[in-house]
């Protein structure tokens, strides 16, 4: 059996890990022209507690391949697709959900979930509860399908708190929400919506890529200033006082 | 098989399109359909002025008889829209939207390794190398290589002599030999397994040509053995591109005397070994998809 070190090593070196800081969104991590939420946060609805990215996902790049051809592909290749991104979120849980629960304002995550997709068929059996339900470890025993898709016509990325539906009453429990990808963030806060609606507690989403376009603005040249290769030990919420101060040495 | 036409729409798009290969591989991919991704592109105004003035369907028409005489002559064109388009490949971001097959690419393929090294190597190099694909060929495994001199013709030889499959992946088109020596090599691959490239029959050798087919030696197999290598190589260059790609590279502990070698090691998802048993374990181990552990 591959160990979660040894695969997460094979990812580590093209992963790029969010930052916060000025032009950056506070929401989303997405980058801005100076602004202090992207274009897609300051417009839409904010249902989440707390949007924790792993790493950005550039279009036509291998993370972003990976996150779109493990659930497009079958059989071997896109096994070896999911246990690999399964590594990823078990070692990224492990050091930094606590991060995600203290930004959300909880202590710990009672269930976890994942958001449905925007695919009927697939959703049938989506290889992601496959990884957040039997093959990540920190999530496996807290996961629960609480979301279904409610049927209603809804266009692929508009929020709608009717997208979803629970499934049952959730009766204040924080939800920790995961997903592969973050583009628009609509998915991910109907999801939200709906938890919430069905009276969940805090609601954090950890996907594992924030999508960009290199071509935008300046994503290219701020992508490049990002260090390599990814750091496992900060993640996009605790890196922040690391950020703010330099001249601290943090071991 | 992809549908002849189909085939030769691609063929079409890629001839008069102005962006990047890959990017025709996701395009027609998402599309399921390259004769679709044509017509938009031709309804498209500004985007291809050459198309927009040119109707394609006699385009369509010449490139199917291009593609029948192709396949008529013994090379196989696989495109991402075919199933038998290698999953392997199909999991790398900058997969080819099509290869050419001259032999045949079995299943079992996908299970293979790519072995690599310099071309002017040591006896101690070719050794080794011979060594790495015996080892391969007895554990079931596709030794995959680049037809070049040195290293790359001693791991084929090897893997033959020991009757394991192997498949060369060059930078040429299929109707080229080279190096020239290596004509009758390429010839008893393609014969009794496949040779595979990703460039038009009749392609030249190029600088650019090398570290392309390196993309697609890396993206075919599951791991990347550098036997031996200059500090200008094109095998450190597959080391490279095998990492961008997520794929776990292999160095003879032998190697670290060279700086490269040590730099490279240092890299995440980079192993040194001290056998070959340890590769083929390692690359068990990690592509083993019943569960994972800490």
């Amino acid at each position: 059996m591959p160990t979660v070190a040894e695969l997460t090593a094979l990812y580590t070196n093209f992963m790029l890990g969010p930052r916060a800081g000025p032009s950056v969104c506070g929401e989303c991590f997405n980058f801005t022209d100076g602004y202090q939420r992207c274009y897609a946060c300051a417009h839409g609805e904010a249902w989440l507690d707390t949007v924790a990215p792993i790493s950005y996902s550039v279009a036509r790049e291998q993370l972003h391949h990976a996150l779109a051809r493990y659930k497009r592909l079958s059989g071997e290749t896109a096994r070896r697709l999911q246990v690999e991104l399964a590594a990823v979120l078990w070692r990224h849980l492990d050091a930094h959900e606590p991060c995600v629960a203290a930004a959300a304002g909880t202590d710990a995550f009672e269930l976890v979930t994942t958001v449905p997709s925007s695919d009927g068929q697939r959703d049938g059996r989506h290889p992601l509860r496959w990884i957040v339900g039997a093959l990540t470890g920190p999530t496996r025993q807290r996961h629960e399908r609480l979301l279904l898709r409610s049927g209603q016509p809804v266009e692929g990325r508009e929020f709608s708190p009717q997208k979803y539906e629970a499934v049952r009453s959730l009766a204040g429990a924080p939800v920790l929400l995961i997903d592969d990808t973050w583009t628009t963030g609509a998915n991910a806060q109907s999801a939200a919506a709906a938890l919430k609606l069905a009276g969940a507690g805090p609601v954090a989403a950890v996907v594992i890529g924030r999508h960009l376009n290199r071509e935008w603005h300046e994503n290219d040249r701020r992508l490049r200033g990002i260090t390599r290769p990814f750091d496992w030990a900060h993640c996009a919420l605790c890196a922040e006082d690391v950020h703010l101060s330099p001249g601290l040495s943090v071991g | 098989m992809t549908p002849l036409s189909e085939a030769a729409a691609l063929v079409v798009l890629l001839r008069s399109g102005r962006r990047p290969w890959p990017a025709y591989a996701e395009l027609v991919e998402d599309a399921g359909s390259a004769l679709a991704v044509l017509e938009r592109q031709a309804t498209d105004s500004g985007e291809q002025p050459s198309l927009f003035h040119e109707p394609h369907e006699p385009l369509v028409k010449a490139a199917e008889d291009e593609v029948a005489t192709w396949e008529a002559s013994g090379m196989r064109l696989l495109t991402v829209l075919d199933p038998d388009y290698p999953d392997n490949l199909r999991a790398v971001h900058d997969r080819p939207p099509l290869i050419f097959v001259a032999g045949r690419l079995e299943p079992s393929d996908a299970r293979s390794i790519a072995v690599v090294g310099a071309r002017r190597a040591s006896p101690s190099g070719l050794r080794r190398a011979r060594a790495i694909a015996e080892h391969l060929v007895e554990h079931g495994y596709t030794v995959v290589s680049g037809l070049a001199a040195g290293i790359d013709t001693a791991a084929h030889t090897a893997a033959l002599a020991r009757d394991g499959r192997t498949v060369a992946v060059i930078g040429t088109g299929l109707r080229r030999n080279y190096p020239p020596e290596n004509g009758q090599l390429q010839q008893r691959i393609a014969a009794r397994f496949a040779v595979v490239s990703q460039f038009w029959p009749d392609a030249p050798p190029s600088r650019r040509s090398f570290p392309m087919r390196n993309a697609v030696m890396s993206g075919l197999t599951l791991a990347t053995v550098v036997v031996e290598a200059s500090h200008t190589s094109g095998s450190r260059m597959q080391t490279r591109i095998a990492l961008a790609h997520g794929r776990p590279v292999f160095l003879p502990r032998s190697l670290l005397g060279h700086a490269w070698a040590r730099e490279l090691s240092a890299r995440p998802g980079t192993h040194v070994v001290d056998s070959p048993a340890e590769i083929t374990a390692t690359v068990q181990r990690l592509t083993s998809t019943s569960a994972l552990v800490v």
